[in-house]
Order: structure tokens, then sequence, then C-alpha cells
């Protein structure tokens, strides 16, 4: 029994060191940083903005909290293939998106994903929210504060919104749901200057709640 | 005395709240206001499609701006639309902006229509 355990685990490490890149964050931050990543996104907590200008002078969204927000297979993907999430450039208002990020291999992206979803926030509390298309958390996106206003979302046309926050469209697929309740209830940890209103205090933690579980279910 | 060098104290420690200056204002006014209002506050923001439920308020309106006290102006701003019996698509940003960066918009405001607005 306990040799056919062994042989098992041996297997298991055999495959775990085919898979390159695979557990493997340091690798990913070497190519992290070879590819000069840092020169727009930064990755070691806590957040350094305390003005508008600081978040305006940046070139790209902070990273130190990345693998507390996305999912692992939308990340791999995203980084071979990135499509403009936010449809202006990073902070503009007058430039559309200029659709430039970099693509990375799929041997670069599988290590990258690593190390990024290495980067963990502990204020981000796990297992709390569960998509769901209640009516509660689309009456508060839709009609009780004006989250469509700034944010595009799935729709029959197929989507509405606006043009300032980033698209929610396929939230589902990219965000973590824990981590939208943390990003809506925590402003001042992963966001303190944002263009987003702080709700923090207006919205009651069940509204939060439920409007993270609503755009938790965006495909 | 005593209470005069704590007072002392607590202005050298913490300062006294200040005023936003004009530049500080228009900063403030571009990052969250001009998305939906847009630079110029004509109500024309990157946000406005042809889609969006309502039409941002137009600050070079003068007529329009001038039914609006600025107690109204300000409520607005911390409570949202709704607190003035208009659309929810202006959100309260009471837990966003400063006393004094409300101030200072509302003198923003001001200046795009050159008008001063309802009185009392």
């Amino acid at each position: 029994m306990r040799s056919a355990l062994a042989v098992g685990l041996a297997a298991a490490a055999l495959v775990a060191a085919a898979t390159p890149g695979r557990a493997d964050p340091a690798a990913g931050q070497a190519v992290f940083e070879a590819k000069e990543c840092a020169a727009c996104h930064y990755t070691e907590g806590p957040a350094r903005e305390k003005t508008i200008e600081d978040q305006q002078a940046k070139k790209g969204p902070e990273l130190w909290y990345a693998g507390s927000k996305f999912q692992q297979p939308w990340l791999e993907a995203w980084l071979q293939d990135p499509k403009p999430i936010r449809p202006l450039k990073y902070t503009s208002l007058t430039e559309d998106n200029p659709a430039d990020h970099p693509a990375l291999g799929a041997d670069e992206a599988a290590p990258v994903t690593e190390f990024l979803m290495s980067l963990i926030s502990d204020e981000v509390e796990a297992g709390v929210i569960k998509p769901k298309k209640k009516p509660k958390g689309r009456l508060v996106f839709t009609k009780k504060m004006p989250c469509s206003g700034c944010h595009q979302f799935p729709t029959k046309k197929p989507f509405s919104g606006g043009r300032t926050g980033p698209s929610l469209v396929g939230a589902g697929e990219r965000l973590n749901p824990d981590w939208i309740y943390a990003y809506l209830s925590k402003t001042s940890v992963f966001k303190p200057v944002r263009m987003m209103p702080n709700f923090d205090g207006l919205l009651s933690e069940k509204d939060m709640k439920a409007v993270a579980s609503y755009v938790a279910n965006f495909k | 005395m005593l209470k005069l060098t704590i007072l002392a104290a607590a202005v050298a420690m913490f300062g006294l709240p200040q005023a936003v200056s004009a530049a500080e204002t228009e900063q403030v006014f571009t990052f969250y206001c001009a998305q939906c209002h847009g630079l110029e506050g004509k109500g024309d923001g990157p946000n406005v499609s042809k889609d969006f439920p309502v039409s941002p308020r137009n600050f070079t309106n003068a007529d329009e701006m001038n039914k609006l006290s600025d107690a109204d102006l300000k409520n607005v701003i911390l409570d949202g639309g709704p607190a003035v019996s208009k659309s929810a698509m202006m959100p309260p940003w009471s837990k966003t902006l400063s006393e004094a960066d409300v101030d200072g918009l509302i003198a923003h405001l001001r200046k795009l229509c050159a008008c001063e607005g309802k009185k009392g």
C-alpha cells in the first residue's frame, strides 16, 4: 500500500515536472521581469496611490492582488490573446484603448499566470460570494446605483453601458466573485484612488454581496 | 490658556482645514465628473452614448443651472440624483469626496455656467 502511494506520488511529480512552468511562480516572475511588464504594472502591495496624480501616472493596472482578482484559466488565455477590457485607454477619457498589450506565447503565459496567481491578498475572504442571477443584484446594479453608467455589461444587444470603467462583459469568467465583493467593500485596500465612487457605507453589506453575485454571473 | 495651547498644538499637528485650489478642483472634476459630464462640463462625457438613459447636466446652461441653489448642488453631489428627485445615474460621492472638494466643485460649476444660482 505504502509503495503504491510512493509510486503514485512519483508519477504525479513527473507529470508536474513535464508540464513546463506549472507550479513555478519564480519562473513566471523571471519572464515578467524579462518582458518588462513592471514598466506598467506593479506587483508588490500594499496600494501605492495616494493622490489622483499617482493614479493618473500609472500606465496599467496594479497586479499585486492578481491572484485574488482573476480566474486562472481566463488569465492564461488572455495573456496569449489580450483583448481590451476597458474600452478607453488606461485612465484616459478621450483616447480609445489602443489594444496594444503585448501577447505572450503559451510557453510564457503558463509560468506568468502561475506567478500572477501567486500574488494573493488576505483581504479577500474565500467562499463568500456565489455567482447568482438574482433580481436583487440586478436592481442594485441597474437602478439603485448607476453601475451601468460606466461599465458595459451583457444584455440582449448583446451589451450596454458606459466606457470609462472596465467592461464587465465576461466578468463571470474573468473575476473571482469574492474579489468583486472585497473590491466594493474595501476601497482603501485595493484602489484608494479610483474613478468609481466609494460605496462602502452607502450600500448595505447585503446589497454589496448581491451585486457582487450578479456581476460574477456575467457571461 | 491651556485650551489655546492645545488648539495651537492641534493646528500644528493636523493643520487647518484647507480650501481646495482651483487647479486641484479641476483635477477632481476631470477625474470623477467628466466621465459623464464631459471635460468642459457640457454633459457629453465618454459614457454618454445613445443608450445612456438620461442626459447628464450641461453645466454651461445658465438657465438650467440658475434653477439650482448651491445647497441643491451640494446635495446632489454628496447624495446622488435621487436626493433631489433626479436620476440615480448620478451616484452619491459622499464617501469619495471631501467637504472641501465639494465646495471647490460648486465654485467650478458656477464658473462654468457663469451664473449664481437660486438663492436660499
